[in-house]
């Protein structure tokens, strides 16, 4: 697996981590805005709020695709060991990304939990990446 | 909501406004690395590498000298 992710990289293993893992944290906060906008807390002329949410959908299943593919990079090429803080941060990210995806699909009453869980996610993708991709541009701790 | 574009727009805008996001993300970090590649790093050490034998024979000939 080490020597796949090193070919298709070819050799730029953390560069090509960083870019995908900000892109994630450029559509997380997009994903905010439109569920802003999706639940008619901010009123935009030109998106409805159904449309705001449709496109939510469709970003968000993006990004869990593209966090599964940085998580898979990560743990096969540099190990859990040596993570520290970001590898812990890391795993609750996951477990709550899954539970959102879950509650998204059992719907209900549930589905309350959804802003609460959405804006942990912009804070546990935040923090992921300022210790991982932000330490490596210089930019977080 | 009068005035307002399509749904089909609409969509098509937000997931528009989303690749925007992507190709500026990509952009900055990129920025950020510079032009040099691995292959072009490997190189550059392979220099390096090269520059300090020759220093080290260099200094071990200076020694013999002694």
């Amino acid at each position: 697996m080490e020597q796949f992710i090193e070919d298709v990289t070819r050799g730029n293993v953390t560069e090509v981590k960083v870019i995908l893992a900000s892109v994630v944290v450029g559509l997380a906060i997009y994903q905010v805005l439109l569920m802003v906008v999706g639940y008619g807390k901010l009123r935009v002329r030109l998106l409805a709020p159904g449309s705001a949410s449709w496109t939510h959908r469709a970003i968000g299943d993006t990004i869990v695709v593209l966090t599964v593919i940085v998580a898979v990079m990560c743990l096969s090429y540099y190990g859990f060991e040596d993570g520290g803080t970001h590898a812990i941060v890391a795993c609750v990210l996951l477990g709550v990304l899954t539970v959102k995806v879950a509650v998204v699909r059992i719907g209900g009453r549930v589905s309350r939990l959804l802003p609460l869980l959405g804006i942990s996610l912009l804070m546990l993708f935040t923090v992921t990446w300022f210790t991982s991709a932000g330490d490596f541009l210089g930019v977080g701790g | 909501m009068n005035g307002a574009p399509s749904r089909g727009v609409q969509l098509l805008g937000s997931l528009v406004v989303a690749l925007a996001i992507v190709a500026v993300a990509i952009a900055i970090v990129t920025a950020k690395f510079g032009s040099t590649s691995a292959a072009e790093r490997e190189v550059q050490e392979e220099r390096l590498e090269q520059r300090e034998e020759i220093l080290e024979e260099r200094l071990e000939m200076l020694e013999r000298d002694r």
